[in-house]
C-alpha cells in the first residue's frame, strides 16, 4: 500500500513536472479579461502582438472569465482566495473586470494604486475613473473603454420602434413575444434593461446612482416589479447576451437589449443582418466602462503598468477601440478624436446622437441598490 | 456483446417473435417507425453540430446554411487559437486522472467486493458523494485549500479534482468486477501455496480486467467532459477543452463551439463503440451492490 | 504459510484480523482522497449554509425558500419528469432488445440507442441550443416536411429543452445499464411464460422488470444526481424563469459573492439525493435480507 502511495505521489510529481514544463523560460504576463468573447479577442489579437512586439522575450496570456457580473467574481475570487492565503504574489498581471468589482477590489486592498504612475494616466479624467458605483477608486484604475446597453431592433420589420419603456410596453401587448431580454442571471444586459425598468417606475436614476442608501427605498418598486412580472409574460427569454443577439440573427425575435460594444463587433462580423439597428430608450438605460486594474501584488509589475499604459495610449484608443470596434473610448474624448479622421469618429455616433448619450446614457445605481435591484426581481419578478 | 447474446438464445426468440406478433407486416412498418423517430431524435441534435461546423453564414430565414467553408476550422486550429493546446492539456489530464484513479480504486475496489466489510454501504455512499453533491460550492472550498498548499492552477490539483469525481466509476465499477471473480479459484490457488499477492495478479486481476478498464473509460470521459472544477482549481494556467467550448457558446461563436464540440465527440463515439468489448452484462449488473 | 498453521480455530481469528487491517489500508488511499478533497469542503459548505453571523440559523434557507421556492420545486419537477422518461424509454428500448426476435431490429437498436452515451453535457447543450431553438434544424425540418406552419413554430430553449437534453443524453446510460441487466438474467422464466402464452408486455412487466429492479434503481439515482449537478444544460438552454438550483446557486455567488445561501441551495438539492439514496439503499437492503431467507 505505502508502494502505491510513493507511486502515487511520483505521479502527482511528473505532472507538476509536466505542469511546470509548459511555462517556458520566456516572461509570461497573465492577463485575466471579465467580459464577452469579443473583448478576449480584442487583448489577444490586437493588444498582445503589439506589446509582445514592443517587448521582446515578453508572452501574454490572455484568459477570459465570461460575461457579466460572474465573469469579474471569478477574478475577484481568485484575488481573494490569493490574498488569504498568504500567497507571495498573485498570478495575474493584469486584470479587465466590470465597474462594480473595480470598487469592489479597491475595497478589499486587493488593487494597486498605478494610475499616476503611468503617462496616460492623466488622459482619462471622466467621473467612472474616480467613482465606481459608490467606491472611490481614484488612482486604481483606467477604463478599457465605456460602454452603453440599447435596444437592437430589426428595422425591417420594426420601421418605427419604441422610444421609451411605455412604448415598449404596449408594442410587446400588441406583438407578444417578439422582444426578448437574458432575464437578470445570464450577463449585463438584461440586468441593465431591469435596471432601466426601475429608473423608469420604481426611483429616479439620480437617486440610485448617487445615493446615500436607504434600504427602505426598494419597498417602493413593488407597483412597478408587479409590472415587470406581467410584462415578463409577453417577452421571449434569451440565453445570455450574445444570446440575444443570436436571436435577433436567427429570426426569433425582432428587438432586445444589447450591450453596444458587442452589437458593432458582431455587425463587424457578418453575424448580424444590416437591417439590425440601435435605439437608446428613454427615460434611459446604463452603461459602464470596463477597468484595467493590476492586482496588488501581480508578479509582473513593471510589465503590467507598459501593458496598460500602452492599451490606453491615444493611438491605441483610437485605432483599437473607436475605428476598429466602435466602442466608446476609454480616455476622454479629445484625445482620442485627434488621432481619427472625422468620418471615423462620427461612425460612432451614426445609430446613438452624443445628445441620446447625455441624456439616455445612465450609469449603474450604486453597489447596494444594484443589489436591491437584483434581488427584489428574484424576490417578486421570477419566484 | 449484446448481439452474440441474442444469439445465443436464437431459437426460443424466434418462437416468441412467431406467436407475439400475429400481424407481422403492421409490426414490422411499427418497429421500423421507432427505429427511424429514434435515429432522427438522436441523430438530429448532432447533425446540427456538424452543420453548424461547416457553415460560414447562417440566418433567417434560411434554413440550411447560405454559405459552407472551412474558415472557422483554420481559426481553430490556425497558430492564435488556443484549442490545440487546450486539447493536449484535457488529454494529459484525463490520462493523469484515469491512473491515480485506479491506483486508488483497484486496492479500494478489491477490498469492498467482500460483503463482510464493516459500513460498507456506507463507504460505497461514501464514493458516490463527489458525483451527488451539486460541486460548484464544494470546488470554491477546494480552492482555497488548493491555494495553500499551492496546487491552484496546476495539473496535478485539476487531476486530484477530477478524480474524486471520477471515484465512483472507477470504484463501483471495480466492486462490481471483483465480485464477480470466481473465489474458488483464489481459494485453489492459494490452497496450492501462491501468495496472496501472486493469487491476485494471476487469478483475481485478469479476471476482473474487463471491468476495470470500463471503469478507466468512465474516468477517462469524466475527466475531458469536467468543467466547473477546472476553472476554480485550473484557471488561469490550466484551460481545458470544455472551457474553451463553452465560452465559444456563450458567446453565439456557434462555429467555433462546435468545431471544440466535434474535436471532444470523438473519443466519446469512439469509446462508445467499444465500451461493450470491456463491460459484460453480468459486471453491469452488479453495479452498486 | 498460514495454510501449515496447526490450530485452525486461531488460523481464523488470526486470518479474520489480519484481513480487517489489510482492508482498511487499501481502503485508505481512497478514502483520504474522498475526504480531504470532498468531505472536508463539504462539511465546510454545509457550515457556510447555517452559518449567520456567528451563530447558526435557518436564516440562508429562509432566504432561499423567498427567492427560490420556485425554482426548488421547479428542479424537483424537471429532474423528475425527466427520470420517468428515461426510464420508460430505457425500459421499452432493453425490453425489445432482449425479447424481439428480429435480428435486425436488434441490433440496428443497440448500435443507435447508445451513441449519446459518452457525449458531454457540455456538447449536447450546445447541440440541443441550435437543434431546438424556434428557427433551428428540427423546427426548421418540421416545417419543411410540411409537418408544423411556420406560424406554430416554437422554442423549446425552456423547461421542455431541459428535459429532452436530459433524457437525450441519460437514457443511452440507463438502457446500457438495464440492458444489461436483462442480458444477464437467467432465461428459463421468460421461456416457461412464453410456454404458457404469455404476452411480450406481461413478460416485460411480470417476469423480467421485478428481476432487475436493483439496476433500474442504480441507473436512475446515478442519472438523477448528474442531472442535479449539470450546470451547463440550464445555463445554456433553460432561459427563462424559473430555472434550475445549480444555475441559482452559480449566480448567487458570482453576482452576490453569498455563499450563505448559495450553500443553503446546496444543501438542499444534496437533501433531494440523499433522501433517495437512502429509499434506494433501504430497498436493496430489504432486497439481501429477503434473499438471505431462502
Amino acid at each position: 500500500m505505502f508502494k502505491l502511495k510513493a507511486v502515487a505521489g511520483s505521479c502527482l510529481a511528473v505532472a507538476l513536472g509536466l505542469s511546470a514544463s509548459f511555462a517556458s523560460a520566456e516572461t509570461v504576463l497573465n492577463v485575466t479579461t471579465a467580459g464577452g468573447q469579443n473583448m478576449v479577442d480584442y487583448v489577444k489579437e490586437y493588444l498582445a502582438p503589439r506589446f509582445e512586439k514592443s517587448h521582446p522575450g515578453v508572452k501574454v496570456r490572455v484568459v477570459g472569465t465570461g460575461p457579466g457580473d460572474s465573469g469579474s467574481n471569478k477574478i475577484f475570487e481568485k484575488l481573494v482566495a490569493q490574498e488569504r492565503s498568504g500567497a507571495n504574489n498573485y498570478d495575474i498581471d493584469v486584470a479587465v473586470v466590470h465597474q462594480k468589482f473595480g470598487g469592489k477590489m479597491v475595497n478589499e486592498s486587493l488593487l494597486s494604486r498605478y494610475k499616476d504612475e503611468i503617462r496616460t494616466g492623466e488622459l482619462a479624467t471622466r467621473a467612472t475613473t474616480e467613482n465606481a458605483l459608490g467606491s472611490n477608486v481614484t488612482g486604481y484604475v483606467m477604463p478599457m473603454f465605456h460602454s452603453q446597453t440599447a435596444l437592437a431592433y430589426n428595422s425591417s420589420i420594426i420601421p418605427n420602434p419604441p422610444s421609451s419603456y411605455d412604448e415598449l410596453i404596449a408594442f410587446t401587448k400588441k406583438h407578444p413575444k417578439t422582444f426578448g431580454y437574458n432575464g437578470i442571471k445570464n450577463g449585463m444586459s438584461g440586468v441593465s434593461f431591469v435596471t432601466g425598468w426601475i429608473y423608469a417606475y420604481g426611483s429616479d436614476a439620480g437617486k440610485l446612482t448617487e445615493g446615500p442608501y436607504d434600504p427602505q427605498v426598494k419597498d417602493s418598486w413593488n407597483k412597478a416589479l408587479a409590472d415587470l412580472k406581467d410584462f415578463n409574460k409577453n417577452v421571449t427569454f434569451t440565453p445570455g447576451n450574445a444570446g440575444t443577439l443570436d436571436m435577433l440573427n436567427r429570426g426569433e425575435i425582432y428587438m432586445g437589449p444589447v450591450w453596444v460594444d458587442m452589437f458593432y463587433t458582431w455587425k463587424a462580423q457578418g453575424k448580424l443582418p444590416p437591417s439590425v439597428k440601435l435605439q437608446l430608450i428613454a427615460p434611459g438605460m446604463p452603461g459602464q466602462p470596463m477597468y484595467y486594474v493590476l492586482p496588488k501584488r501581480a508578479e509582473n509589475m513593471k510589465l503590467a503598468r507598459d501593458f496598460i499604459e500602452l492599451a490606453t495610449s491615444p493611438q491605441v484608443q483610437a485605432e483599437g477601440i473607436v475605428k476598429r470596434f466602435n466602442w466608446y473610448p476609454g480616455i476622454d474624448a479629445q484625445h482620442v478624436k485627434n488621432e481619427l479622421d472625422a468620418a471615423d469618429w462620427d461612425k460612432l455616433f451614426l445609430e446613438i446622437t452624443p445628445e441620446d448619450l447625455a441624456t439616455k446614457g445612465k450609469s449603474f445605481p450604486i453597489a447596494s441598490y444594484f443589489n436591491d435591484i437584483k434581488e427584489s426581481y428574484e424576490r417578486k419578478v421570477a419566484n | 456483446m449484446l448481439v452474440s447474446t441474442m444469439d445465443g438464445r436464437q431459437m426460443p426468440a424466434r418462437n416468441l417473435l412467431a406467436r407475439l406478433l400475429p400481424g407481422g407486416i403492421a409490426g414490422v412498418i411499427l418497429q421500423g417507425l421507432l427505429i427511424l423517430v429514434l435515429a432522427l431524435l438522436i441523430f438530429g441534435p448532432l447533425l446540427n453540430l456538424i452543420l453548424w461546423a461547416v457553415a460560414e453564414v447562417w440566418y433567417f430565414p434560411y434554413k440550411l446554411p447560405v454559405t459552407y467553408g472551412t474558415k472557422y476550422w483554420a481559426q481553430v486550429f490556425g497558430p492564435q487559437s488556443d484549442a490545440m493546446a487546450s486539447l493536449s492539456t484535457s488529454i494529459i489530464i484525463a490520462l493523469t486522472t484515469v491512473v491515480v484513479c485506479l491506483l486508488v480504486s483497484v486496492p479500494a475496489g478489491y477490498a469492498l467486493a467482500r460483503r463482510s466489510l464493516p459500513a460498507r454501504a456506507f463507504v460505497m455512499l461514501l464514493f458516490l458523494m463527489p458525483q451527488a453533491f451539486p460541486n460548484l460550492a464544494v470546488y470554491i472550498n477546494v480552492a482555497r485549500l488548493f491555494y495553500d498548499l499551492g496546487l491552484n492552477g496546476t495539473i496535478a490539483g485539476v487531476v486530484l479534482v477530477h478524480a474524486v469525481h471520477g471515484l465512483v466509476f472507477s470504484v463501483w465499477i471495480t466492486v462490481a468486477a471483483f465480485s464477480g471473480v470466481n473465489e474458488d479459484l483464489e481459494k485453489a490457488a492459494r490452497n496450492l501455496g501462491a501468495s496472496p499477492l501472486r493469487t491476485f495478479f494471476t487469478i483475481t486481476l485478469p479476471q476482473a480486467l474487463p471491468g476495470i478498464l470500463a471503469g478507466c473509460i468512465f474516468v477517462f470521459l469524466e475527466s475531458l467532459d469536467e468543467f466547473t472544477g477546472t476553472f476554480f482549481v485550473g484557471a488561469p494556467d490550466v484551460i481545458t477543452l470544455p472551457m474553451l467550448l463553452y465560452n465559444a457558446s456563450m458567446e453565439g461563436n456557434y462555429q467555433i463551439a462546435s468545431i471544440t464540440a466535434l474535436i471532444l465527440l470523438v473519443p466519446s463515439v469512439l469509446f462508445m463503440l467499444v465500451v461493450e468489448k470491456f463491460m459484460r452484462p453480468d459486471t453491469l449488473a452488479r453495479i452498486g451492490k | 504459510m498460514p495454510v501449515r498453521h496447526p490450530d485452525p480455530q486461531l488460523l481464523e481469528v488470526i486470518t479474520m484480523k489480519q484481513s480487517r487491517i489489510f482492508t482498511l489500508m487499501m481502503l485508505c488511499p481512497a478514502l483520504l482522497m474522498v475526504v480531504g478533497l470532498f468531505v472536508i469542503p463539504l462539511l465546510s459548505s454545509v457550515e457556510s449554509a447555517f452559518a449567520v453571523g456567528d451563530r447558526y440559523g435557518l436564516d440562508h434557507f429562509q432566504k432561499a425558500a423567498e427567492l427560490y421556492g420556485r425554482d426548488i420545486l421547479f428542479t424537483m419537477g424537471i429532474v423528475g419528469l425527466s427520470a420517468l422518461i428515461i426510464a420508460l424509454l430505457s425500459i421499452t428500448i432493453s425490453g425489445i432488445l432482449t425479447l424481439s426476435g428480429n435480428r435486425r431490429l436488434v441490433s440496428l437498436l443497440s448500435a443507435l440507442y447508445r451513441w449519446p452515451l459518452f457525449i458531454p453535457f457540455i456538447v449536447a447543450a450546445q447541440c440541443m441550443r441550435t437543434f431546438l431553438a424556434k428557427n433551428g434544424l428540427m423546427n426548421n425540418a418540421l416545417m419543411s416536411a410540411d409537418l408544423i406552419t411556420p406560424l406554430q413554430a416554437v422554442s423549446f430553449l425552456d423547461w421542455s429543452g431541459i428535459v429532452f437534453t436530459f433524457v437525450w443524453k441519460q437514457t443511452a446510460f440507463a438502457t446500457l445499464m438495464i440492458a444489461g441487466a436483462m442480458a444477464a438474467m437467467d432465461k428459463s422464466h421468460i421461456q416457461a411464460a412464453s410456454n404458457l402464452g404469455a404476452g411480450r408486455v406481461r413478460i416485460l412487466f411480470q417476469i423480467i422488470l421485478p428481476q432487475v429492479t436493483g439496476t433500474v434503481g442504480v441507473a436512475l439515482i446515478l442519472s438523477i444526481v448528474t442531472m442535479l449537478s449539470v450546470l451547463s444544460v440550464p445555463l445554456m438552454i433553460g432561459t427563462g424563469t424559473p430555472t434550475m438550483l445549480t444555475a441559482d446557486m452559480a449566480f448567487r455567488i458570482s453576482s452576490y459573492g453569498d455563499y450563505g445561501v448559495a450553500n443553503a441551495l446546496g444543501v438542499i438539492s444534496w437533501l433531494m439525493v440523499a433522501g433517495l439514496a437512502w429509499y434506494y439503499l433501504k430497498q436493496s437492503m430489504r432486497n439481501n435480507t429477503a434473499g438471505a431467507h431462502h
